[in-house]
């Protein structure tokens, strides 16, 4: 699923992954939208539009989208790193406590 | 036969406690123990001067000798009494060798400085610590015959089992002025002459070595005032007041690692105490069960969930604040580097992890034919190259990268100091959401942490105690928990939020490698035989039979008049069983009024205290001998007849006794 878009020379992101057509300017985004989208990075299928400065007209919008594209990028290019290490987080003691 | 003391300190080192030797109570301890012949073994020195001045004063043999920190363990070197001055030149080596109390010399050593080290007997320490190595005793080969061991139990081992050496008990005593009471740990020898070949003739043979004097290695003396007792099971009885407590606590004072249960001690009226020390006794299994849960909760201890929101917070206004300010970029604003992020290091632990695996499998001998049935060497060969040559690309890359982010890091400092514009924090995705997920994660363990559960359940001769896992109810458990006057109220509130309780757990002021204690109690519960929590007679019961069964752990067993707190039936049913049991593996001594202990015991050895008042002097006196015999004897040969004794002491006298047999029983018979 696609979450930051580029349409209209602008950048969106979405909120709320069961409303699909609720898309948000990227200006707007808040530390809470900022969460959610780590989390749905984690856990779905993320997508987004790549950064193309040619498609983005806005000054603020290439600014504030590249950044936060280029380090979910970072987080996604990790992600397989990133599940091993969570899958196998507390996993001992959770496994004893049973 | 010859009673012998080959280790004794009389020079203080610098491994030695402070102490001043006292030649008189030394000559006061060889006359009182009778002892045939001592050696000197001061740590790592030889002082000759004043070994002299002891030949001179006493009247018995004695070997010059030295205690050796050899290769972190402790030997016995000792030598003929001749060609002292050579004796004492080759210690003056072994002294400069070893300036401080943790130097120790190498068995190469030894024998450049001692030659030949058949001249001397050698007693290492062998079951006392510190004990020789295996393999410097492998190195010192057919010089060890003999080793010095602790205790009576480790000393009968020694003789049982085959492939030990001769096994030696010996003061290690340092004698100081003013004792109260001389060590009795010496080691008979079947020897005629009092020289070094013939004690080294004898400890080569197991069967010229014992514990007493007459009676090989049943007995041994237990005070220096000749009490000797068995080193299976004694019975101590007594008038009130004949010293019989005395003796015990004597016998205590000379012994190592001795377990005694004082009179009395084993009463349990108060149901509180007495769940705490079942409780502290069982710590352990509290401890292991908790373990990893410890140290879950110290790793969750360093999440700063709030700071981590902080630097989100931080990082989009700056960046939503530099996105305004973009249309007047100053010329460092303006440079692509202002606002460059950092590259990710790749971690290098899940590559390293199939690399060692993949050695596993080419090196282990033991599954070798299954492993290869499914990948040959090859393959496993050709595995290990591709991934170590993976390894090194990526380390070579973290390199580049780490030389990178840090030229990154100088520049963009240089440009933010001379620009005016808003530079965008940095922040770390990765670790934000990692330690988001460990947070949800540890709040799902506590939850199965707090859960209600049986983790142990242990049976003692037909009590159970049960361990098991429950939440706490209140702020005051966490206080009584802690033993301090520290709130835990505000804490509490948070208890079933454990992120949140542990963030106040931190404001309390209790160490932190002890928060993961106030998360789950585990309560203890003591049944008796019919699964219902144990009454205040049933709790003293169970008390008793655990420091017995507890008291294998130890080399000697003292218990002082367990009847006056236990009813006939249960010390005759449990009580009895139990201590003849232990009696067959440490020596086991029980003072006694009572007939159940005293008498059906049927102990090896008996042991009568007498006080005795004339004309205002009191004496006391101790008899002893086997419980069958007709008559005990005393140190100084003085008898007494045994019947007597027992009627006494254990049924109020012959008449008492007479009357409840033949009157008070007979007549309730049917």
């Amino acid at each position: 699923m696609k979450y930051l878009k580029i349409e209209d020379n602008k950048a969106f992101f979405r909120k709320d992954k069961t409303q699909p057509e609720n898309w948000n300017e990227i200006d707007k985004i808040e530390k809470e939208d900022l969460m959610k989208l780590l989390d749905f990075a984690t856990e779905d299928d993320f997508e987004m539009d790549v950064y193309d400065e040619d498609v983005l007209a806005n000054k603020a919008h290439q600014i504030i989208y590249k950044s936060i594209y280029e380090k979910l990028n970072i987080f996604l290019t990790n992600k397989d790193r990133f599940k091993d290490q969570t899958e196998n987080v507390y996993k001992e003691a959770l496994e004893k406590y049973q | 036969m010859k009673k012998i003391d080959l280790h004794i300190h009389t020079v203080q080192s610098i491994s030695d406690r402070n102490f001043i030797f006292h030649l008189e109570s030394l000559k006061e301890y060889v006359n009182k123990l009778e002892i045939d012949c001592i050696a000197i073994t001061n740590h790592n020195l030889f002082d000759k001067t004043q070994f002299e001045q002891i030949c001179q004063a006493l009247n018995i043999k004695i070997f010059p000798g030295i205690e050796i920190d050899l290769e972190g363990g402790h030997l016995l070197l000792i030598s003929e009494n001749e060609n002292l001055d050579d004796f004492a030149q080759k210690c003056q080596k072994v002294q400069k060798l070893i300036p401080t109390k943790d130097d120790s010399i190498s068995y190469e050593q030894l024998t450049e400085v001692f030659l030949n080290l058949k001249d001397y007997l050698l007693i290492p320490h062998y079951d006392k610590k510190p004990n020789i190595k295996p393999e410097t005793l492998k190195k010192l080969g057919n010089n060890i015959f003999a080793g010095e061991v602790t205790s009576l139990r480790k000393f009968k081992t020694c003789i049982k089992e085959a492939d030990k050496l001769t096994p030696v008990i010996f003061s290690d005593c340092r004698f100081v002025e003013n004792m109260t009471s001389y060590p009795t740990k010496q080691t008979f020898i079947d020897v005629e002459e009092n020289t070094l070949n013939a004690i080294k003739g004898c400890l080569y043979d197991k069967a010229k070595v014992f514990l007493s004097k007459d009676d090989g290695n049943d007995f041994f003396q237990a005070t220096d005032d000749g009490i000797i007792l068995s080193t299976g099971l004694n019975v101590i009885v007594g008038g009130r007041s004949s010293g019989k407590t005395y003796t015990l606590d004597k016998i205590c004072q000379n012994f190592d690692n001795v377990k005694y249960l004082r009179q009395f001690s084993l009463l349990q009226n108060d149901k509180e105490n007495f769940k705490k020390l079942v409780t502290t006794r069982h710590s352990l299994i509290t401890e292991n069960y908790l373990k990893e849960f410890k140290d879950v909760v110290l790793d969750v201890n360093d999440i700063d969930l709030k700071s981590n929101e902080v630097s989100l917070e931080k990082y989009l206004s700056s960046l939503k604040k530099y996105a305004t300010e973009s249309d007047s970029l100053d010329t460092f604003s303006k440079c692509k580097l202002y606002n460059e992020t950092k590259f990710t290091l790749d971690s290098l632990n899940n590559i390293k992890k199939l690399i060692s695996s993949t050695e596993t499998l080419i090196e282990a001998n033991e599954y070798k034919t299954i492993v290869n049935k499914h990948i040959s060497d090859e393959i496993l060969k050709s595995l290990i190259v591709d991934l170590i040559e993976k390894h090194n690309e990526l380390y070579q890359t973290n390199l580049k990268k780490e030389w990178t982010n840090s030229l990154i890091e100088t520049i963009k400092e240089n440009l933010r100091f001379r620009s005016t514009t808003t530079s965008i924090e940095e922040v770390d995705f990765l670790q934000i959401q990692l330690e988001k997920i460990k947070v949800q994660k540890f709040r799902n363990l506590v939850k199965k942490v707090q859960t209600e559960k049986i983790i142990d359940s242990k049976e003692i001769r037909g009590f159970k105690v049960l361990a098991k896992t429950k939440k706490y109810t209140g702020a005051s458990q966490l206080k009584n928990k802690s033993k301090s006057k520290l709130s835990f109220s505000e804490a509490f509130n948070n208890y079933d939020n454990p992120y949140e309780f542990l963030i106040s757990l931190q404001n309390i002021g209790i160490e932190e490698t002890e928060y993961y204690k106030y998360f789950v109690a585990i309560d203890y519960r003591t049944l008796n035989k019919h699964g219902y929590e144990v009454s205040g007679g049933e709790r003293s019961e169970f008390n008793l039979l655990h420091e017995i069964s507890d008291a294998l752990k130890h080399d000697l067993l003292l218990i002082d008049e367990p009847e006056s707190s236990f009813d006939n039936i249960f010390l005759k049913n449990e009580v009895n069983e139990l201590i003849k049991q232990i009696s067959t593996e440490i020596p086991v001594i029980v003072v006694t009024h009572n007939s159940t202990i005293g008498a059906s015991i049927n102990p090896n050895h008996l042991v009568f205290t007498q006080k005795l008042v004339d004309s205002g002097n009191v004496e006391y006196k101790v008899f002893f001998g086997h419980p069958t015999s007709k008559t005990l004897k005393s140190v100084d040969g003085k008898i007494i007849k045994n019947l007597e004794v027992l009627l006494n002491c254990l049924e109020a006298g012959a008449e008492a006794y007479n009357q409840r047999n033949t009157v008070s029983y007979e007549i309730l018979k049917d």
